[in-house]
């Protein structure tokens, strides 16, 4: 300890490039160490614990809500409509529930060639800047790394990092992986990116100059894709521009799942990355 | 016993950032209460406190949602580390300082991350994310921390205050 007291003003010079350091080292770092998933290990629960608070603090506000509006209109009426509120409330529950399986069910026909797996999104990214988000599956579950992530619209994004009981999600609007994809009406190629300028919209580059794509064309994953089945749908195109500096066009394309109101992800558990060696 | 407090300031702070806060958003943007914390403490504490707590919490976002290990890290310890210069120049119970650095310190930590994360992807329309991202997150962030530095203020007194009786006892 004194050692480090005598020395103050070389810690914050030393650490800086220790940071330096690591920033270079994890560029392309493949696996979270050991230290890593350790503390992902012991704080992914309480993240887990805190999100189905939000979600029971959400249900039970709004339930007591309607409960309140009834109670002043029908004073009377109150045991009466206390317990068909409930009912409805029961009903209604019974309803968002069923309508949400039904979509699952959905999109399980539409992809169901490949095993899946259900998850729940536990933690999203502290920073305003990315979209990153944790799920409660890991690699205790199967989970590895580049597996498919989709939603009841179409595609997510993929798993980039796993821990034992947590793994990483990186979504196509963010700007750091592309996807291979075409137009499903006129077969063009491009690549899917996240277009940081355009928050929440994707950007499909490198069509060709001559392609027939036009506005509300549905883009889908391509069989060009590395890690990507093909047949998933991304989004409809919303606008066509032409690159001044690559000559190609440039389509904005608005994804199709909902990432605000994002809860539950399947996972593709079949890992799609070739092996070339 | 201070450094039990802070750690689980810290964690509480990530979870809370990364769950809760999300409920709360406006205009897609969540407050960085992270920054709150590493200018209150620096603030109270002085800079070599500022940029341990300032590498504690940029080190668990790091690990969790960054893109490389360590830039989180590196802008949170230095942000601690400057507003620890002012630790001798101002008395602690001025609680608006702290509100002004925490905005500069916000807007400065937004923009450099930009720099070094956004622009160099080819992201050149700095106003448009000067008025979508860091404005309003430097303003939800100022909000915050007029609560957030008192709630710190008063832990920190009480801590203090535990210090010195320990001190008199020998």
């Amino acid at each position: 300890m004194n050692f480090l007291k005598n020395h103050k003003k070389f810690i914050i010079p030393i650490v800086s490039v220790l940071c330096l350091f690591m920033i270079s080292f994890s560029l392309n770092r493949a696996e979270p160490t050991f230290f890593e998933s350790g503390i992902g290990y012991i704080l992914t629960p309480v993240q887990e614990f805190n999100t189905s608070v939000i979600d029971w603090i959400t249900s039970k506000f709004n339930a007591l809500s309607n409960i309140n509006e009834i109670e002043s209109e029908n004073e009377k009426l109150k045991e009466e409509v206390y317990s068909l509120q409930m009912e409805i409330d029961r009903l209604k529950l019974v309803e968002a529930e069923n309508k949400k399986l039904s979509e699952v069910l959905k999109i399980d026909q539409k992809y169901s060639d490949y095993p899946k797996v259900g998850a729940r999104i536990i933690a999203k990214d502290t920073s305003n800047w990315y979209d990153v988000f944790l799920i409660d599956k890991g690699s205790n579950d199967g989970i590895k790394k580049n597996m498919v992530v989709i939603a009841s619209g179409g595609l997510v994004g993929k798993v980039s990092e796993t821990g034992f009981n947590y793994a990483k999600v990186v979504s196509i609007i963010d700007d750091t992986d592309s996807v291979g994809a075409k137009s499903l009406r006129t077969d063009d190629i491009g690549f899917v990116r996240g277009d940081f300028e355009n928050r929440g919209m994707c950007k499909m580059e490198y069509v060709d100059n001559d392609a027939e794509i036009m506005a509300g064309d549905e883009i889908v994953t391509s069989h060009l894709s590395d890690i990507y089945p093909p047949g998933i749908t991304i989004g409809y195109v919303k606008d066509i521009k032409t690159d001044e500096n690559t000559l190609t066009k440039c389509a904005l394309i608005s994804p199709t799942v909902d990432f605000k109101h994002l809860e539950t992800v399947l996972v593709i558990t079949e890992n799609f990355k070739k092996n070339i060696k | 016993m201070r450094y039990f407090v802070t750690a689980v300031i810290i964690i509480l702070n990530f979870i809370i950032q990364s769950t809760f806060l999300h409920s709360i958003e406006i205009i897609n943007v969540i407050p960085n209460t992270g920054i709150i914390i590493v200018v209150s403490f620096a603030f109270m504490r002085g800079e070599y406190e500022g940029s341990a707590v300032g590498f504690a919490i940029g080190i668990l976002q790091d690990i969790f949602f960054g893109q490389y290990i360590g830039m989180n890290a590196l802008l949170s310890m230095l942000t601690g580390y400057f507003c620890g210069k002012f630790y001798v120049d101002f008395f602690t119970e001025n609680f608006l300082i702290p509100l002004l650095m925490t905005s500069v310190s916000t807007f400065v930590y937004g923009f450099v991350f930009y720099v070094l994360n956004i622009l160099l992807f080819g992201y050149t329309d700095v106003l448009y994310f000067l008025s979508n991202i860091i404005l309003p997150e430097t303003a939800y962030t100022s909000l915050f921390s007029v609560f957030l530095y008192k709630l710190f203020y008063i832990i920190n007194e009480k801590l203090e205050k535990r210090e010195t009786v320990k001190r008199k006892l020998f």
